[in-house]
Parts: C-alpha cells; structure tokens; sequence
C-alpha cells in the first residue's frame, strides 16, 4: 500500500512538469452574488470600524488599571525578523508543500468540489462536529467555560437533530462554531510560539502550534469516538477531512508568483499568532519579549 | 489540517493597514510640497477611489455565472530557469469562454500584477456578460511572466516587453481549446497594461499574426518612467527612506490591529476583523497616499529582484553565487524595499539594456519607454480607445492633454476614479464595451 502511494506520489510530483500545456477548471465566479454580498457588508463593516475604533478610545482611556491592561505601544511590536532557526529545513519543506499540493492536494480538491453542494456541505459538516470534542476539552482547559458549553450544546444538537453532525443545526440557532485546540491551550498557559515551523503537507507552524496539532490529533485517536480513529476507516477519514479542508481554502501556492512569498507567509502567521495571543492576554500587560529577540522567540 | 491554520491574511490589506499610520511618522501634518507635486493630477477624492475601488452600489450590473479555466503554458523561448524561481517556470492565464463563436477580449494586468487581480475579475465579468471570450494575461513586469515569457528576464522596456506579451499571447491562443471559436481579437489593459495592450496592437498591425481589432487603454500612463517616478516620490515624501521608515510604519500597525483585537473579544483574527481595522484607520490624504506607494514598492521589489538575477548586475545577488532554494531572502527583501524604482533603472535596467543597445543612451531608454513611440497610431488608427480619469494620480496635465490631442474623441476623462479606481461602475462598463463594439463615439440623434 505504502509503495503504491509513494509510486503515484512519485509520478504525480515528477510528472506534472512534462507538459507543454495545461487546462484546469477553476470554480465558477459569481460576480453578481459576490457584488451584493459586498454591498452588503459594507455598511456591516462600517458599523464594526466604527464600535472597534470606539472600543479601541475606551481602552486607551481606561482609569481601572485592574480591569484592563495598558494599550500596546509601537515599541511593544515584535521586530520584523521573525524566529526561525530551522530555516534551511523549512524552505525545502515548503517547497515540497508547494509541489505537493499541485500535484495532489489541488487537483484532489477541485474533483472534489464537483461532488453536489449538500454532499460536500455534509462533509464539512461531520468534520467540524467532530472537532467539537477536542473543542470542548480546550475550552475548559483554557478555562473559557461560556465557549465549551457552548461547543458541548452544538455537540448535542447536531449529533442528533443534526443526524450525526451531517448538519449544522446547532448555526441556526444561534449557536455558531468557534473551534479551539490544544495549540491555542499552550498560548493560553503563556508558552511563546517559539521556533518557525514548516510542517509536511500541513504547512505553516511554530513549534508551539504544532505540539498542539499532534495533541489534537492524539485526543482524537484516545477518545476514539465509534472507532473513527483507529478502526479500518480512520485513513479514509484523514484524507477526506484533508481533503475538505483543503476545498475551502482559497490558498494558491506562489499565485503571486513572489521570490519572497516564504517570507510573507512567515511573516504573516507569526503576526497573526502573536496578535492573537495579545487577545487570549487581554488583561495583563503587552507580552513583550527579550528587547531584541525575533518574534516568536 | 493544514488548511484550517492556513487561513491567510490578505497581504495588500495589510499593507493598506500598514500605511494608515504613516501620517503620524511625519510630524508635521502639513502636506509636504513633494507629496503634493508627486500626486499626479489626483485629489482626495482620486486617492481614496485608487484605494477602495468602485463602491458596490456603483458597480454595473454583472453576471450571475462566470466560468473560468487556469491555463499553465510552457513557452519555447523561456531563458532557463533560476533554481530559486522554481514555481514561476509557466505561464499562468485565465479563460473563460462562451459556448458559441464569440469575440474574444485580451486583457492585461497593471504592473506587476497576475492576471486574476480584483480589478481583472470585474473587467472578465462585464466582458464575459456582454459575450466575449475572456482571456486574462499577467502584466510582462509580473515575476511569473518575467520568468516563464520573457526573453531578456529584465522588464520594464515597452517594445520588448510587448513583443514577448505578443509571442505569448499568439502561443496561448494557438493552443486554445478547440470548442473556443473565435471571431475576433480585442485587447484592453489597466494601468501599465493599458500601454502594453496598444503597443501589442502596434506590433499586430505590422505582423498581422493575430489581426487584433480594437483597443481600450483603461488609465494607461504616458511615460512609464514619470509615472514610477511620481510613486518613488510620493513613497519618499509619505512613508520616508530607506527600510528603517518601514519598520516602524509596521510596528504602529501591529500595536494598533493588537490593540483594537484586545478590545474586540473575537477568539480569532480573521479577515473581516483586519479589513474593518483598515478601513478604520485609513482616512486622511497622506495615508490613502502611502498605501498606494507601499503597494506599488512591493511590486517593485519582485521585479528588481528577479531582473538583477537574470542580468546578473550583482546590485542585490551575487551572479556568481545566485541564492539557492535553502537560502533566507529576507534580507535581500529588506535591502530592496528600501530601493526605488530610479535604481531599478539605473543599476539593473540601463546597464542591460546599454549594453545590448550600443546605439542608446539612458536617455534614448526613457524616451522609448514613452506612448508617444506609436503617437501616429494612436492619432491616425480609429481603433484605439482610452479611458481615464481627471484625478487620476500617474498622469499630469500635459501628459493629459496629449492624450486628449491625440486620440481625439476616443479618449474619455471621467470626473472621478483617480488611478483605475472607476473601473466596474455602470459609466465606465458600459463606455467600455460601445467602445469595443465600435459604437463610439455615440452618435448624437
């Protein structure tokens, strides 16, 4: 079984650059939709700029210091450099990612995306159903009980109005997803992302992130829900989860066609890590790391 | 799964966040003499439409359903490809085409951009709407193009990169799916592609290869260098020099996205978040501003790279060591942010192109690079169309009135739009496509 894939792998990456030309459809565009959603959001987002730029007046003018923590300041900003040791092995990492995923992950994707809208919504759906557990577990340990009773009430529902989580009833309701894992956890315990982390076929990481992806998937394969995870399907279901998740992405490798999209991304997923740790440490003051170190560290 | 912590932050969103806060770097809030001169014939009103687009209200009335296909095409004339551009060794263009016999309209991208920019996603709709096939093609200063369909791997040039545009475009429609019929050849292109669409015509119209029909330049610019020259000054006067200026435009960024997401008790940053955090903070002239000129120094910054690679000027990379796919670029990418567009020219683009040219001058270069190369073209051929706009910020005056002079009433001047920013609203739509149907000017009952 290992050697077939590795021989379709083999011919999938080596193949794929001996033609002269090739043709792949794309989704559908849907201007007229895509417009009014636009019109839309506009005024939507013109509220939220408005109440977050409020909210933003009332922090910097707080007087209970007790309540909330002082703004950050320019000077609290991680440099531009960004923590990555493991460069050299990261780069030739992202590369095969790159090539991995226009040989299979993408061409695996757009087949997908012609199966019928409610089949795939279905999918989507069963997947994120699942993830509720791991949500859940998080949740309380991060000590964030609103969202994982929450993610236990969408659980509920949608297992069982929602026929095994095949639909989200539980969106209807008021009830949104807001999934959480073990990587956000360790942010949550303080732990700094620590060293870039390009990961096969997932991609970008930290060294933090991606202990906390390993034990998301370790609490899956323990609590093994109707032997998903260790029973004769549980391969079919890693590649139909990757799968999905891969179909709703709007990701391209190199679609900037950038020498310097490594950077960027690293760059960009750093930032937004860090920022987002900002939010879990709302209440203490901005995380500043040593005067000089790259961010991350 | 990957994918679910791949979700991305748009990156020119975040550029535009970036340069929201760049008019607090100066401390002197009067407009600076070189921000103003530098902005071209635009206002506040221009900036902001080049920022923001058309508003989704304005916009024309656009198809329900577009198809689209990626065609990745391998070009014979490719020069070998660097290791470390691995990826961009094909062309990459977009059809999307009828199920009948139909005209088919060529578009260009603006400088160094792909060919499925926002701005070409409105123009493929209108265009598919009205019953074209829709082919859209990279900018020839695109890093992508550079690599895959140039023949000197140094863009920027007018002719040449127009006579590459032309090789490929006649290889791709060549090579076009045999249930595409086509009737006839238009071409268009925004911004630098507006230029490059008439001199491919230009060439057509010696070469006959393709027959192309009819043109529309939509905010094309005069002179290439002027126009480049107007956004290193305006980058100059708005954000300031070198890379030091940069950083700290980040850093304001940063403290203030943490900020207002510290306030906003969401439980992850994501794209809606960043986009009401721009819109937000960009709000006076000088910052519409600087995001237009970090926009384009990010554009520049490719460019120059891969050019410098490929003429192995040894002004960034060491062409006896180029760097390797192991290699950090980071701060090669740094060195050139801070680089401008005039040492492009003249530490990569002149030396190249003198010496392959012992007649030219630097000089002689900037003049090539002018649209006035084809002025009896575009005067004495009823077939080529403008579109711009009275604020529009790469053009002045006078480069304004030529136009206007020489392309008489095929040239229309909007009130408003500032750089392409009119693109998409019902006026220009439909300005566009009489245009192509050659219904204009329209004639008065």
């Amino acid at each position: 079984m290992r050697a077939v894939l590795a021989g379709v792998l083999a011919l999938a990456l080596g193949g794929c650059a001996s033609q002269v030309i090739s043709i792949r459809t794309v989704p559908d565009q849907t201007p007229a939709a895509d417009n009014a959603a636009a019109a839309a959001n506009a005024a939507a987002v013109n509220a939220a700029a408005f109440s977050e730029a409020v909210a933003a007046d009332a922090i910097s003018s707080a007087t209970d210091a007790q309540e909330t923590a002082p703004p950050l300041t320019p000077a609290d900003a991680p440099p531009m450099y960004t923590y990555d040791p493991w460069e050299r092995l990261n780069r030739f990492t992202y590369r095969f990612n790159a090539r991995f995923d226009e040989a299979i992950f993408l061409p695996a994707a757009d087949t997908y995306r012609r199966a019928p809208r409610p089949i795939r919504a279905g999918v989507h759906n069963f997947f994120g159903n699942l993830a509720e557990v791991d949500s859940i577990i998080n949740y309380t340990l991060q000590w964030r009980l609103k969202y994982g009773l929450r993610s236990l009430e969408r659980l509920a529902i949608n297992s069982t109005i929602g026929i095994a989580g095949l639909f989200d009833v539980a969106a209807k309701l008021k009830l949104p997803g807001t999934p959480t894992g073990f990587a956000t956890t360790l942010a949550k315990w303080g732990m700094h992302p620590g060293p870039y982390l390009v990961i096969p076929l997932l991609g970008p990481s930290t060294l933090r992130d991606g202990v906390g992806y390993l034990a998301d998937y370790g609490a899956g394969y323990g609590i093994n829900i109707a032997n998903l995870y260790r029973g004769n399907v549980s391969w079919g279901l890693l590649v139909a989860n990757g799968i999905d998740q891969r179909a709703n992405i709007n990701f391209r490798y190199y679609s900037g066609g950038s020498p310097f999209e490594y950077e960027t991304i690293r760059f960009l997923y750093v930032r937004r890590r860090l920022i987002e740790d900002e939010g879990l440490h709302s209440k203490e003051p901005a995380r500043k790391a040593a005067a000089d170190a790259p961010a991350g560290k | 799964m990957m994918s679910a912590r791949l979700k991305l932050i748009p990156f020119a969103l975040v550029l535009a966040a970036a340069t929201a806060f760049s008019a607090q770097l100066n401390d002197t809030p009067p407009p600076q003499p070189a921000f103003v001169s530098a902005i071209g014939l635009s206002d506040s009103a221009g900036l902001r439409a080049t920022v923001f687009g058309t508003p989704p209200q304005d916009m024309a009335a656009l198809p329900a359903k577009v198809p689209l296909s990626e065609i990745n095409i391998e070009l014979p004339w490719r020069r070998p490809v660097p290791e470390i551009l691995w990826f961009d060794g094909k062309l990459r263009v977009w059809i999307s085409a009828q199920n009948k016999p139909a005209p088919l309209a060529v578009v260009i991208s603006g400088t160094g951009s792909d060919g499925n920019t926002k701005t070409i996603s409105v123009l493929r709709a209108a265009l598919y709407g009205a019953g074209y096939h829709v082919l859209t093609m990279p900018s020839p200063t695109f890093p992508g193009f550079i690599v895959s369909a140039s023949s000197t791997g140094v863009a920027g040039d007018l002719m040449q990169d127009g006579n590459d545009l032309y090789a490929a475009m006649r290889e791709i429609i060549a090579h076009l799916p045999r249930k595409v019929r086509v009737t006839d050849i238009d071409v268009l292109g925004y911004s630098l592609g507006g230029a490059n669409a008439a001199i491919v015509k230009s060439i057509d119209s010696t070469e006959h290869k393709l027959k192309i029909h009819r043109v529309v330049m939509i905010n094309p610019p005069v002179s290439l260098f002027s126009s480049v020259g107007r956004l290193d000054t305006l980058f100059a006067a708005t954000i300031g020099p070198g890379d030091r200026a940069v950083e700290l435009l980040y850093r304001r960024l940063y403290a203030q996205i943490a900020n207002l997401y510290r306030a906003s008790d969401r439980l992850e940053l994501d794209e809606n978040f960043l986009y009401s955090a721009a819109a937000a903070t960009l709000k006076s002239d000088a910052e519409f501003a600087a995001a237009i000129a970090m926009t384009f120094r990010l554009q520049l910054v490719d460019m120059f790279f891969v050019g410098d690679l490929y003429a192995k000027t040894g002004v960034i990379t060491d062409p006896a060591h180029p760097p390797k796919v192991g290699d950090s670029l980071e701060d090669i990418q740094r060195d050139l942010r801070a680089k401008p567009f005039a040492d492009y020219f003249a530490r990569v683009f002149a030396p190249y192109y003198l010496k392959r040219r012992p007649d030219a001058t630097s000089a002689s270069l900037i003049a090539a690079n002018r649209l006035d190369i084809i002025t009896d073209a575009l005067r004495d051929d009823g077939d080529y169309y403008a579109q711009t706009s009275s604020n529009e910020l790469i053009i002045n005056k006078r480069e304004l009135t030529w136009l206007q002079d020489t392309l008489g009433s095929r040239i229309i001047v909007y009130d408003h739009g500032g750089h392409v920013g009119e693109v998409g609203d019902r006026r220009q739509v439909a300005d566009m496509l009489d245009m192509l149907a050659g219904h204009w000017p329209r004639s008065t009952p």
